[in-house]
């Protein structure tokens, strides 16, 4: 990423304010929609996931100028992820679930150059959540 | 114990390959498959994913392994995984054979009892380069679960076969690795440098390398090292253009070339002789040199196993290519003498120090080559056996090295040495098995090799006196036999094996190769089929210890018997089969025995144009692996079904190609059937009778009983002459139905008995062979023309023409009258056929000894029968199969 990519992510967040909540619900909507059967994987209230989503959204984008801040969220998140048995091809999935999810509600402020920033920034949390999976979880356990 | 180095460069993260480890854990959890094959191009991170899942499965608590082809360890078989041997090569029998099985077999219960039955899960790095003895052994430990076996194939490399099967057997999951994608090339890029990017950097990387892993490892580190990349206040800049080159090679030979002289010493011993232990490098190179290289990823250090190896196989391309060739050898001899102080003689080590040794061009132990050799020849890789026996000192080549080195020069097409080494080899002392393969491999490479029978025969004889034991004898005996057999002589054969008296299941195998073919060619052709089939079963029961034949060879005879038999589709079903079977292992010469068979039972059920692709593929794989026999035969085969096609150039070419290759006698008879029909094809009647009748009388003093009823057949078919008399006797002989029904078509087109016509295509149809009931039936519509019952007439001639249709463009004499139902004599038919060419009554009266004026006297005859008045529309009355 280009610090001015950081810097769009981190504007657009903020932009949010009142209305990220509604960008939470609208994630799980578009998540869903994708691929039906990720929804057993979620087995607590829908309404306090979204609250924690939201709450944990914001901590990673708050980390995401200093690697060593973000790396030790994204692994420990992915470590936890590992235990529900999210794998790699979901979390393309939620990817696009969230961009699908932050255009909507930013409407005509998330043009191109803030949804690449969004997408890079999304693959470096995704690459080092899968990292934090797998040291979690060796394979044969 | 190395300094901890606090770079992050010095192992880069694996970005955009989840879902391929995520395949791999799959694949090891499931219990049931055997491994995982990555394939992938050149610097697309396989050995870093191989690596990446060795030490995943190291974390679970698996043993893990590495073991990697290159040209250097191909250079003796198994070289590349001495690491799972655990005791060297194994040693030679008193056959002189290593015995390979109980080799694999002891490695297998040494492995899993080193690690308490969990699988060892082992990386084969660039697994195209691996010997084939190597990549023998790592499948048949996969195949017993005793590793997991993880390889890499670059693109453009040819997959071994070992692999492919395991993948297409459903055994192995297939991972295809891709350059990463933009997005990953980011990730990686910000994971490596710890933080941002300018955006014109960026850019750059992704232009010049595509998302190429080791590309951009090179160019970055290549960067930082001149300076061209630099970190202000966390944010990584591009202060000069990445460089203009855009082969990888050259990148990684830029890295290369700025090395001090201690760290290039290090990473040119890698090169040669890696894994390095780690102790030893540290004592050699001075400090903080091996931690450089760490540091800048030219090396990988693995802890666990105390070694160090270069991190990529590109790198040891690169120095290996740059390396002077003396100084190569200088670091090969010294680090096998070294390696020989500290261990001397033991399994693995002795391996890789005769790997170096032979890599430098020196002299390493000959026992150490001798026992590669076997397992090269085990692996029928016959290059191999050739080099290394080509190694050993000529004082100190024995008996069993010299039958090595004669058979692989043998195989290899080089005839002329292999006698002279095999003709050595016999003067020197060996146990009786030795010298009995000595005979017979001497034998087989003047009689298939040299073209010269009587000289394997000679030979055979000459060992007579040396084997005494009587199993050994026996195959003497049957070898005999076979050369007889194989060159034209099956009663000369048959009488032969009457010396054989045993009749256990040993002795029935060896009977069986030479009496199965011979019992079919002299019309005992159902107890040729039993002969062959029993045959097989007792060889396989038997294993691979016979010295005079492959278990293959019983499976081709049954074929030949089936067709001999008349039990067309059963040898066509088993042929196909077998080719099926010997295509996927690689066994030239069943391959070309497959495939001639098949154009030999397409000939006999009149399918040509399937013939002619058949015996042309026979003819094509019997020429790239030089064996002229078969070649002879498969040309004859071609200029056949040419013939019979009508297409007399290409027949005529077929047969100036056949006449390079020497005489060969094996069905000598018959291959004189291309010369007769091309004589056909070629308007040349009187010469191709006489080719039919003097190949018919060679088949009769040979004992060819089937090929000689097959001779007369054809001889009435293209000429109207009758065989009738001989065609019968024959019958009377042979239990063959096609032997019998040939007959009937001769005796009833002699009678002109339309009725016995029409049984005789019943029995050719019932048989499937189209082509000859297409022209018996034809026979029997014009005897009942002749006899006056048109109706009858029609229906023949209806059932001719729809038989005739399935024969693929069959443009035989036979069929010609078929096209108009006028009744001509065969002199008629003759002249009619040549008229219609367009050839003039005086060449005609040239070619058939007659009188020009004989001649326009049964033109005439002809014209009024068809009713026509000239040659044109003559022809246009034979219709276009003329």
């Amino acid at each position: 990423m280009t610090p001015e990519q950081i810097s769009l992510v981190q504007s657009s967040f903020a932009r949010l304010g009142p209305q990220l909540p509604v960008m939470a619900t609208r994630f799980y909507q578009e998540l869903f929609r994708r691929d039906p059967a990720l929804r057993a994987l979620f087995t607590t209230d829908l309404a306090e996931q979204e609250v924690k989503f939201a709450d944990k959204l914001a901590e990673i984008v708050r980390a995401i100028p200093r690697l060593d801040d973000l790396l030790t969220h994204t692994r420990a998140l992915g470590a936890v992820h590992a235990g529900f048995g999210v794998r790699a091809a979901d979390y393309e999935t939620v990817g696009a679930a969230l961009i699908a999810a932050l255009a909507a509600v930013l409407g005509d402020s998330f043009d191109d150059p803030t949804r690449l920033a969004w997408a890079l920034a999304y693959n470096l949390v995704a690459e080092t959540m899968l990292e934090g999976a797998a040291t979690a979880r060796p394979v044969g356990s | 114990m190395l300094a901890v180095v606090a770079i992050t460069l010095q192992r880069w993260p694996i970005v955009g390959r989840r879902s391929e480890l995520e395949v791999f854990e799959r694949a090891l959890d499931s219990g049931e498959l055997a491994g995982v094959v990555i394939h992938g191009r050149a610097g697309v991170g396989k050995t870093r994913l191989a690596d990446e899942c060795r030490q995943q499965a190291a974390a679970a608590g698996y043993p893990t392994e590495r073991v990697a082809g290159s040209r250097t360890t191909a250079l003796l078989p198994l070289g590349a995984v001495a690491t799972l041997l655990a005791g060297g090569l194994g040693r030679p029998g008193p056959d002189g054979q290593v015995h390979t099985a109980a080799l694999f077999e002891e490695t297998r219960r040494a492995l899993a009892e080193r690690h308490g039955g969990r699988r060892l899960v082992t990386v084969a790095d660039d697994a195209a380069l691996l010997d084939a003895a190597s990549l023998a052994l790592l499948g048949y430990l996969a195949a017993q679960k005793t590793i997991f076996l993880i390889a890499t194939v670059r693109t453009g490399e040819a997959a071994p076969d070992l692999l492919t099967d395991l993948w297409r057997d459903g055994r192995a999951e297939r991972i295809d690795l891709h350059d990463l994608s933009r997005a990953h090339l980011d990730t990686l890029l910000h994971l490596t440098l710890g933080g941002p990017m300018e955006a014109g950097a960026g850019l750059q990387f992704w232009e010049v390398t595509r998302g190429n892993p080791l590309y951009v490892h090179e160019l970055v580190l290549g960067a930082i090292e001149s300076g061209a990349l630099v970190e202000r206040s966390g944010v990584w800049h591009l202060e000069d253009r990445l460089p203009a080159t855009s082969r990888l090679l050259d990148l990684v030979g830029q890295r290369i070339s700025g090395l001090s002289a201690e760290a290039r010493s290090v990473v040119e011993l890698l090169a040669l002789c890696q894994p390095v232990e780690l102790g030893y490098l540290e004592a050699a190179a001075p400090a903080g040199v091996l931690e450089a290289l760490e540091r800048t990823g030219l090396v990988t250090i693995t802890v666990d196993d105390g070694e160090a190896r270069l991190a990529h196989p590109l790198y040891g391309t690169v120095l290996r290519a740059a390396m002077p060739r003396l100084r190569a050898r200088a670091i090969l001899l010294g680090e096998a003498d070294r390696l020989e102080a500290i261990k001397p003689a033991a399994g693995p080590a002795a391996l890789r120090i005769a790997v170096w040794r032979l890599d430098a061009g020196g002299r390493p132990d000959p026992a150490v080559l001798v026992r590669g050799a076997h397992l090269a020849r085990y692996a029928h890789d016959f290059r191999v056996v050739r080099r290394l026996i080509e190694a050993v000192p000529g004082e100190q080549l024995d008996a069993v090295g010299a039958l090595l080195l004669g058979e692989a020069l043998y195989e290899l097409g080089v005839f002329d040495a292999s006698e002279r080494i095999l003709a050595h080899g016999q003067q020197l002392p060996a146990s009786e098995p030795v010298a009995l393969r000595l005979a017979v491999i001497r034998a087989k490479n003047a009689h298939w090799g040299l073209c010269q029978p009587d000289a394997a025969l000679a030979i055979n004889a000459a060992a007579g006196p040396v084997i005494s034991s009587p199993p050994l004898a026996e195959e003497l005996v049957a070898d005999e036999a076979a050369i007889l057999m194989f060159s034209g002589h099956p009663d000369r054969a048959l009488a032969v094996l009457e010396r054989i008296g045993g009749s256990d299941q040993r002795t029935r195998v060896v009977r069986a190769i030479a009496g199965a073919p011979a019992l079919a060619v002299t019309g005992r052709t159902a107890e040729a089929v039993k002969t062959a089939e029993a045959g097989f079963a007792d060889h396989a029961a038997l294993g691979d210890e016979l010295a005079i034949a492959h278990p293959a060879t019983h499976i081709i005879n049954q074929v030949f018997a089936l067709t001999e038999a008349g039990r067309l589709a059963e040898a066509e079903q088993l042929a196909r089969a077998g080719a099926e079977i010997v295509a996927a292992r690689r066994v030239p010469v069943a391959q070309i025995w497959f495939a001639a068979n098949l154009g030999r039972v397409a000939i006999l059920r009149g399918r040509l144009a399937t013939a002619r692709r058949y015996h042309a593929e026979a003819a094509g794989l019997a020429e790239a692996n030089l064996f002229a026999g078969p070649r002879r035969l498969a040309l004859s085969g071609l200029a056949l079904a040419h013939a019979m096609l009508g297409d007399a150039d290409a027949a005529a070419e077929a047969l100036a190609e056949r006449a390079t290759v020497p005489e060969f006698g094996f069905l000598g008879p018959e291959q004189q059937l291309a010369d007769a029909w091309t004589a056909v094809a070629s308007k040349r009647p009187a010469e191709a009778a006489d080719l039919f009748r003097a190949a018919a009388a060679q088949a009769a003093e040979t004992g060819h009983r089937t090929a000689e009823s097959w001779l007369w057949h054809d001889l009435m078919r293209t000429s109207g002459q009758d065989a009738s008399a001989r065609l019968s006797e024959l019958a009377a002989t042979c239990d063959s139905p096609l032997v019998s029904a040939r007959a009937r078509h001769a005796v009833a087109a002699q009678a002109r008995d339309a009725r016995e016509l029409s049984a005789a295509t019943n029995d050719f149809e019932a048989l499937g062979a189209i082509l000859l009931a297409a022209e018996a039936a034809s026979d029997a519509a014009e005897a009942f023309t002749r006899a006056g019952d048109k109706r009858a007439a029609t229906a023949a001639l209806r059932r001719s023409g729809a038989l005739a249709a399935a024969s693929e463009g069959a443009a035989t004499p036979g069929l010609v009258h078929a096209a108009a139902v006028v009744p001509l004599s065969g002199r008629e038919r003759e002249i009619a056929m040549l008229a219609a060419a367009g050839i003039a009554s005086k060449d005609i009266a040239e070619r058939l000894f007659l009188s020009v004026r004989t001649v326009n006297n049964h033109l005439q005859h002809v014209y009024t029968k068809f009713g026509v008045s000239n040659r044109a529309e003559l022809a246009h009355a034979l219709g276009s199969t003329s």
